[in-house]
């Protein structure tokens, strides 16, 4: 009597189609996540330009960093405002510099010359190259932008420490 | 015949030939979770995971600048905004009228002392001792100077160490303002 073998294709499984992963839980994972993620997204980028109060001076307005007892040298930057203008005429920027006349800078129109000011901040750079302190003192009717720029020409020409102060009213 | 003809034509015209209903396929994920992907990565790119979050306010005309200062690293900081209108403080947002009564009502300028040296105070008391208190001034562009003044006496006088100026990073804005007044 023959003896009889199973066939080899009873063992084989019949073939189905290749299953496709399951994405509905990686897709609940990424729609918990991106709500978040928006929240923290930063759109817009704000620069920052920075004053520091932390030594020397501090308070009523007339605030300023570095000094820290020695005695430093500094130039002095003025940014006169229309009421100045008004009672003596010019309007602009005055710069002091230590062993130097003031040298001022008269606006356009209305308008202050801040070209004309880059120039003489890098002349000064030029002469001091060791020099990281300015003052810059503002009159209060001067718009904050040409207060902001004027500290921005300071600090792209190397002036790191820049102090903030208005002028003193002085009564006789 | 000849209508028994035209009559077997017709019917063989007229026979409704049902087109095959196919299967409805299930959604495609793959496609949507492409797109969810680019996002994700997008987003892990520019978020943000820095303590001190400054935002663009809409109202405020931002001056521009070629340099941009970074922010201490052990720093905690009290937003100002000075709009034209009005003067909104901290976190919480708070309004405290209109900049003018900055100047001119000392009862608003002592309401803006306390409130700044309440929050100097909780920063130093609630962080380690080498963290320190700044204070981000975001001004509109036309406010005169007086008002920022103001503002950056008070915060000196309470504590704030580091005053910052929010601004847009513009490294041409000088050679704009040369050929302007050419």
């Amino acid at each position: 009597m023959a003896h009889y073998r199973p066939s080899e294709m009873r063992q084989q499984k019949a073939q189905t189609a290749p299953q496709e992963p399951n994405l509905v839980p990686i897709m609940n994972l990424f729609l918990t996540i991106i709500p978040f993620m928006l929240m923290l997204v930063v759109i817009s980028q704000v620069a920052l330009v920075a004053l520091n109060f932390s030594q020397g001076e501090g308070g009523g307005g007339s605030a300023g960093g570095g000094g820290g007892g020695k005695e430093v040298e500094k130039v002095e930057l003025i940014i006169l405002d229309p009421q100045y203008a008004e009672k003596y005429g010019f309007l602009g920027f005055e710069i002091r510099e230590p062993g130097m006349d003031s040298a001022k800078l008269p606006a356009i129109g209305q308008e202050y010359n801040f070209v004309a000011l880059d120039k003489r901040i890098k002349d000064i750079r030029n002469r001091k190259a060791d020099l990281i302190d300015i003052t810059v003192t503002v009159y209060p009717n001067v718009l904050y932008r040409d207060l902001i720029r004027t500290i921005d020409l300071c600090k792209a020409n190397g002036f790191t420490q820049v102090h903030y102060t208005r002028p003193t009213a002085r009564f006789y | 015949m000849q209508l028994k003809d035209r009559l077997g034509s017709s019917d063989k015209n007229l026979r409704r030939v049902r087109r095959k209903v196919e299967d409805v396929k299930g959604l495609s994920i793959t496609s949507l979770l492409d797109v969810l992907t680019i996002i994700l990565v997008f987003l892990i790119k520019n978020v943000s995971t820095e303590a001190v979050k400054i935002s663009a306010e809409p109202g405020i005309r931002y001056p521009s600048t070629i340099t941009n200062d970074a922010i201490m690293e052990k720093a905690e900081a009290t937003p100002v905004k000075i709009f034209t209108d009005k003067i909104v403080l901290g976190n919480e947002s708070l309004e405290f009228g209109h900049p003018q009564e900055l100047i001119l009502s000392p009862d608003k300028r002592k309401a803006i002392l306390d409130y700044l040296r309440m929050e100097a105070t909780a920063i130093y008391k609630n962080n380690a001792d080498d963290v320190e208190a700044c204070l981000i001034i975001q001004a509109d562009n036309f406010i005169p100077c007086e008002y920022v003044s103001e503002m950056v006496a008070i915060g000196t006088s309470v504590g704030y160490t580091h005053i910052y100026f929010a601004t847009l990073e513009d490294a041409d804005w000088l050679q704009k303002e040369s050929l302007a007044t050419r």
